[in-house]
């Protein structure tokens, strides 16, 4: 088969597990769905695979190609077609997304096992890898947004899976909401582009870039910023970020999926995707620098006094994005891609062992109330504990390798770049610290009575299921927390899903071991050919030696913070009270959903009912028919005294003329 | 003389005429069939369709001749597929009376239904300026006649509201339309066929005042921001089906008048004021959609999004950008809101079947567990409404916001804030029915097979333009482009 009708195989796969198991939601048993989803997903990652091989026997100059499908909208100048475009960035992502998705999907086929919306969540769940591969796949603009609106709107039906709790569907519609936001920043910005280019095209705008805009021209660098809106949005970056900790009203391995190893890491792929016109625009590109940066660092403090352990994994998945999202941005391509992956693996796995976790809960999500998981949960504890150690950059696992190359090629760069790395190697001590503040909270100390309960080998089970958000009582009808719930310990397809995350998340950084391998460095160059910087900044093997044992250090220095902290004989309370104000802004999360209550959402509201009961009121009915006010009322009521009687006889005389009119024509003719 | 298109504009009132002598169990029956004949003819004209020959299927007769008047029909790449809307939407609205005939005096509202029809089929393809006044003023008997008769809540006071607000802009088309004919080429016998007075423009200051007058007639009858008096107790009066195909039919007679009237015959008057247009849409947009997320009345929620939607179809004709992006969106966008606003009111009738026949979206929640294929059904046209990228609506709105960015830039971005306030007012009203805790009067059940013989094809529909909005591009993208280009030189 050619590169071409694997990559469409690629992309129709997953949609036709969607549609088929929406068609025969009610004909077949919900077990044959989940068998036809993962199915799905699972054959679309051999296509995948197929399709690097066969990438791969083509020559360095061959592996860029566009298959286009039909014209979609191909009209007044604008040419937008149905099209992908598969070339090394877009079949590493296609690996990513499919890979990490059907181990997800194997995940899901347990953990789910016990909701009623059983058949519905996999449906939501094929449709979301289709959306997002369309979006990674895609060859234009147009296709880009498409995909980019899609994957939106999978995630809010998945966020808002639980839709009897209004905690989930604020949620969704927020997510939603910010999303559409970012999609219109998006194509403002893709606008701009066109306007100088004239086309919608990807290559053909590498091309053009160059003749349309000179470098730094305002239109240019104002649409790069608006399109860098649309990948703030989606990734949760700052101030847009707001929607992805509200997420995780979501089932578990929703977050695990699109709120941590794919959706939300979609905004870093754009850039490197557009890399010829961020680099054109040194100053846009420079905002998604800085912006990657503070992500990075607020995230990160937010994930310091975070109680909820979904949550704290959240801001931690915010906070790592951050780092790509100044990779990808300071033109350190490779390195972002990188970390992208092995990001990928290990945040997969932590949401996956929390769920886990939660699962034997009963569904609650609280760290205080959790405790000494460590004795009766051994695989999930071996699994948070791999994945919290890539996280934190402990050699050898994958995290390791990818973030410290991230910051040694910051250093690389100079100038501006070393403040930033600096401050990522800051973000890393706060990393392994909030990391291993949640592991020993969760798995180290008391038993708490649901671990106690689950030493003498039942599953812990609320008497009256509760959502722990707000303490409404949940309605089981639509699902989780249903009567059955699953852990890792005892349900084989969450054990194997897992286990192959722990394998890729330890040895996924192999791939480029300073002076030994650049395997992903060498596979993205036919992408990266016509940049000037893929090249041109590359440290010397000693100096990202350096830079890695550097973070190792920090690393485990934040771990041991931790240890000392909430480990053995620690006193969380003591030093929680030392630091009590700055202690009040991070719980607060920096107060950005009151800023933007405050700045948006309330005048909106207060617009809407002004407009309603003064505005309408007074002026629309008021002035003109039928309203209110003293003078209106007297001339209205004079002129329906005059008509109101006989209107339907001007109306029924209006009909007579008419016909008479068609019989004077049918006559005349 | 050929006699197709008066087939197309007159098979229904003749079916309407039977219908309203025949038994009430016939009535709609045959109301059915009287709009299954236009529909299939629509189908062929559209395979049939040249998109390089201009005016096709010609009728062309003398009628008033001592006026100039002639009865001459024809279809373009215009209004091609702005009648294909009207036959779709009569059509699924035929089948929703089969399914659901009114209360009382069955035969007469499929009549009203017939002449609406016809009158709204004459409009789209009067080729003559008298006969689309014509056409446009008797929209309004039928309607008047649905809402004050078999509307509910405070009905007449209503219809009265609704005839006169628009009967205003009417008056002053036709003395518009009147003046137009008469001050064109005074030397000349007087005519009142569009392409021949489009062939001699007037002076530009009189051009100026008949702009305004049409201009009003046109902006009342979508309705655009700040004449939408008239809507709320009309829509929450006239009784769903004929809401369905009012809301999602009538309202682009508005749109299609400026692309066919104001444009070509005012172009000099259209290029001073085309500013005034923009601004009026813009404010509709946000003002239509800010509404429209208050509103909890579920059939306001639509007309105010209505106002919305048509503020980006106002803002896409007068965008008056070079390439005609924006006029070529806002043709397409005037086909997709048809689409998706109608089967929303379906929609609205089935919920309020499940929460006690409540249309306010605070007594509903929770729908879905029990319906899941109407929730899916819903969730499908929800998200084409707020122009989900992907459907065809966001296509209509991409070229409307690129015309308009290519030659108003501000006001491009002012309006991409309603792109923003569309998905908020589409998934609070979707959120508020069919999630959340179940209202108190909520019973949930499935949709009949019989209700889904109106609202799948409708979807079905949706989703086919989603895939290939191309068709209908093609179609226009001449006629459009040569339209604003006229204006422009």
């Amino acid at each position: 088969m050619s590169v071409q009708t694997l990559g469409w195989l690629v992309l129709l796969l997953p949609l036709t597990g969607a549609v088929l198991i929406g068609l025969t939601f009610k004909a077949l048993p919900q077990r044959v769905h989940g068998i036809i989803g993962v199915a799905a997903i699972g054959l679309a990652f051999v296509a995948a695979v197929l399709m690097f091989f066969g990438l791969q026997d083509r020559g360095e100059e061959e592996r860029q190609l566009v298959s286009v499908a039909w014209d979609y909208a191909n009209t007044v100048g604008v040419d937008a077609q149905l099209a992908i475009l598969i070339d090394p960035l877009s079949v590493l992502m296609c690996l990513v997304v499919t890979g990490v998705s059907t181990l997800i999907h194997v995940y899901s086929f347990s953990y789910m096992g016990g909701d009623r919306g059983y058949t519905r969540f996999f449906a939501y769940l094929n449709f979301f890898v289709f959306s997002m591969l369309l979006l990674v796949l895609a060859a234009n603009f147009f296709l880009l947004i498409v995909g980019w609106a899609f994957v939106g709107a999978a995630s809010y039906m998945l966020i808002s899976f639980w839709y009897r709790r209004t905690t989930a569907t604020k949620a969704g519609i927020k997510a939603f909401v910010i999303n559409v936001a970012g999609d219109v920043g998006l194509v403002l910005g893709a606008y701009f582009i066109f306007k100088g280019t004239g086309t919608l095209d990807f290559l053909k705008n590498f091309e053009l870039v160059g003749e349309a805009f000179t470098e730094n021209q305002p239109e240019l660098v104002a649409g790069c910023i608006l399109l860098l809106v649309g990948a703030f949005a989606k990734s949760a970056q700052v101030p847009f970020h707001t929607w992805l900790p509200d997420a995780m009203e979501g089932p578990t391995p929703v977050s695990s999926l699109i709120h941590a190893a794919t959706m939300v890491t979609a905004g870093v792929y754009l850039i490197a995707r557009l890399h010829p016109l961020f680099e054109h625009a040194p100053d846009a590109a420079m905002v998604g620098s800085v912006v990657g940066c503070a992500t990075l660092l607020i995230a990160a403090t937010i994930g310091l006094v975070v109680t909820d352990l979904k949550r704290v994994i959240a801001y931690s998945t915010m906070s790592q994005i951050g780092y790509m999202i100044m990779a990808v941005s300071s033109a350190v391509y490779a390195a972002g891609m990188f970390h992208l992956m092995t990001h990928a693996f290990f945040k997969a796995l932590l949401f996956m062992a929390a769920g886990s976790v939660i699962s034997a809960m009963g569904g609650n999500q609280d760290l205080d109330k959790m405790g000494g998981f460590r004795k009766v949960m051994p695989f999930t504890f071996a699994c948070m504990v791999i994945g919290g150690l890539a996280l934190s950059g402990i050699p050898p696992f994958s995290g390791f390798f990818s973030k410290d190359e991230i910051l040694a090629y910051m250093v690389d760069r100079g100038g501006v770049y070393l403040v930033m790395a600096i401050l990522g190697y800051v973000g890393a001590l706060l990393t392994a610290f909030y990391t291993f503040r949640m592991i020993f909270r969760a798995f180290f100390g008391e038993m708490s009575p649901e671990a106690e309960e689950l030493s003498h080998g039942h599953l812990y089970h609320a008497p009256e299921p509760t959502n722990p958000a707000n303490g409404e009582v949940e309605d089981t009808e639509v699902g989780f927390p249903g009567p059955e719930h699953h852990i890792a310990e005892r349900a084989g397809g969450m054990k194997i899903a897992m286990g192959g995350l722990a394998v890729l998340a330890i040895v996924g950084g192999f791939l480029q071991i300073p002076g030994v391998t650049s395997e992903l460095h060498h596979f993205l160059e036919p992408t990266f050919h016509d940049s000037e910087l893929y090249e041109t900044i590359h440290p010397s093997a000693t100096a990202e030696w350096i830079g890695l044992l550097v973070g190792a250090v920090i690393g485990a220095t934040g771990i041991f913070f931790a240890w000392t902290i909430y480990g053995k004989g620690g006193n969380a309370a003591s030093f929680q009270a030392r630091f009590a104000p700055i202690h009040k802004v991070f719980v607060n999360k920096w107060y950005f959903d009151e800023a933007i209550d405050f700045l948006i959402v309330r005048p909106a509201a207060w617009l809407g009912r002004f407009a309603n009961s003064t505005f309408e009121r007074i002026f629309v009915n008021g002035a003109l028919v039928g309203g209110s006010t003293g003078a209106v009322r007297a001339l209205s009521a004079a002129v329906r005294s005059l008509q109101s009687g006989y209107l339907r006889y001007y109306a029924a005389l209006l009909l007579i003329g008419f016909s008479g009119l068609g019989a004077y024509f049918l006559i005349s003719a | 003389m050929t006699i197709h298109l008066s087939i197309l504009v007159f098979f229904p009132l003749i079916a309407g005429l039977l219908a309203a002598f025949s038994p009430g169990s016939l009535a709609p029956k045959i109301l059915l069939i009287g709009t299954i004949i236009p529909l299939v003819y629509t189908a062929y004209m559209i395979t049939d369709f040249d998109a390089g020959a201009g005016l096709q299927h010609v009728t062309d007769d003398a009628w008033i001749t001592e006026l100039g008047i002639r009865y001459k029909l024809g279809v373009d790449g215009l209004n091609l597929w702005l009648i294909a809307l009207t036959t779709v939407i009569a059509f699924a609205s035929a089948i929703w009376l089969i399914v659901r005939p009114p209360a009382e005096r069955v035969g007469l509202f499929c009549f009203h239904f017939a002449l609406g029809e016809t009158a709204v089929l004459g409009a789209f393809v009067s080729q003559d300026l008298a006969l689309f006044v014509l056409f446009f003023d008797l929209m309004l008997v039928p309607f008047y006649f649905l809402v004050g008769q078999w509307g509910t809540g405070d009905r007449a006071a209503a219809a009265l509201k609704m005839v006169i607000y628009t009967l205003v802009g009417s008056l002053l088309m036709l003395a518009a339309a009147v003046a137009t004919a008469a001050l064109t080429n005074p030397d000349a016998p007087i005519t009142f066929v569009i392409s021949e007075l489009q062939a001699n423009p007037l002076p530009e200051t009189t051009q100026k005042w008949l702009f305004i007058a049409f201009a009003l007639a046109f902006l009342i009858k979508m309705p655009a921001f700040p004449f939408q008096g008239w809507m709320p107790d009309a829509y929450k009066a006239m009784p769903l089906p004929a809401l369905a195909f009012f809301s999602g039919v009538v309202s682009k007679v508005a749109a299609y008048g400026f692309l066919k009237l104001v444009l070509p015959l005012f172009p000099a008057a259209t290029n001073d004021w085309n500013v005034i247009l923009l601004v009026l849409a813009v404010i509709s947009i946000l003002y239509g959609s800010i509404q429209a997320f208050t509103q909890t009345n579920a059939r306001l929620i639509l007309g105010y999004s209505s106002v919305a939607q048509l503020g980006f179809i106002t803002l896409g004709i007068f965008a008056m950008d070079s390439d005609a992006a924006g006029a070529q969106g806002a043709l397409l966008q005037s086909i997709n809101h048809g689409l998706v606003v109608a089967p929303l009111f379906f929609v609205i009738a089935l919920l309020a079947e499940r929460a006690g026949g409540s249309e306010d979206i605070r007594d509903y929640g929770g729908i879905a567990f029990r319906a899941p294929i109407l929730a899916a059904l819903f969730l499908i046209v929800a998200l084409a409404t707020l122009a989900m990228p992907g459907s065809a609506n966001f296509a209509g709105e991409f070229l409307i916001l690129l015309g308009a960015f290519s030659s108003v830039q501000f006001l491009a971005f002012v309006a991409s804030v309603g792109v923003i306030l569309a998905s908020v007012y589409a998934l609070r009203m979707y959120i508020r029915s069919m999630h959340n805790r179940v209202g108190e009067k909520v019973t949930s059940f499935e949709m009949s097979l019989r209700d889904g013989l109106v609202l799948v094809p409708l979807v079905i529909a949706i989703i086919a333009f989603a895939l290939y909005p191309q068709l209908a591009l093609d179609a226009g993208e001449a006629t459009v482009r040569s339209t604003v280009e006229a204006v422009l030189r």
